[in-house]
């Protein structure tokens, strides 16, 4: 029964809970926003996330230098149950939800950011383009 | 003032999960659920640890609320003593859950049976422990 104790070993770290909880509250998430809102170093982001990778519980996709993790639990599974478990325990905690709060304000400053990047590169280009439009 | 997400603290949180993060403590649990009591040498009995191992994972249990203990001359019996609706209580259920469809787990507590039918106790729990 050591594959079961070992669901709850995931569970049973302060950093690689947050980083579940995180991960269940939104579709995907790149290692740099789980670096800026839990203020982490990369490498203990990374071995919390490739540890989680290794039990099944995320899936990754490379973007440029960045990894993204999103949660990959079947339905029915232990790794189901347990996030189940973990949104009913959690949900009333306020500090739980200032945590996604928290990653939410990041995700919409990140998305600014770069709407801004972008319209200044766009604006770089074609001066005219933005006239037009 | 907002916390950072790093200042946020969710390390009571962590802790409730780390009780069934041992495959020891988690085994344990598993037994006491299926039972209304059991001794110390039971869970040696069953499980095959040592009593030094045995008593010293059922103290962290205790201490942390999940089990009370009953002293019968010198063996200990514990039972689980977790209030309805706890975060513990809604832990096992999910454990049960899990383990309901896992052949080891069933063929541990059929071994805990078989274990209590040898020791003469039957189906009754442990009310007089006699090993020795």
């Amino acid at each position: 029964m050591r594959a079961e104790a070992r669901f709850f070993k995931s569970l049973s770290d302060e950093t690689r809970l947050k980083i579940l909880w995180l991960l269940s509250g939104t579709e995907e998430l790149c290692v740099c926003d789980i670096i800026d809102v839990l203020r982490i170093t990369q490498s203990k982001a990374s071995r919390h996330l490739r540890y989680l990778y290794h039990l099944g519980w995320v899936t990754d996709r490379r973007d440029g230098l960045w990894m993204n993790y999103r949660l990959c639990v079947p339905p029915g599974s232990p790794g189901e149950k347990l996030l189940k478990l973990l949104e009913e325990l959690l949900a009333p905690q306020p500090e739980a939800q200032a945590l996604r709060g928290q990653m939410a304000l990041c995700l919409q400053t990140k998305r600014n950011t770069e709407c801004a990047r972008k319209l200044k590169s766009s604006q770089k280009r074609s001066p005219q383009g933005l006239t037009e439009t | 003032m907002r916390l950072s997400g790093y200042q946020i603290d969710m390390k009571k949180e962590a802790q409730l999960f780390k009780s069934l993060a041992d495959e020891t403590r988690l085994k344990m649990l598993w037994l006491l659920m299926g039972r209304e009591e059991l001794c110390v040498c039971d869970i040696m009995g069953v499980l095959g640890t040592t009593q030094s191992k045995a008593s010293r994972h059922l103290r962290y249990l205790y201490h942390l609320g999940w089990v009370t203990d009953r002293r019968d001359g010198v063996w200990m019996n514990y039972r689980l003593s977790i209030a309805p609706g706890s975060p513990e209580d809604k832990q096992l259920k999910c454990l049960a859950e899990i383990l309901s469809s896992r052949p080891e787990a069933q063929a541990l507590r059929d071994r805990l049976e078989q274990w209590l039918a040898a020791k003469g106790q039957g189906k009754e729990g442990a009310a007089a422990c006699q090993c020795s």
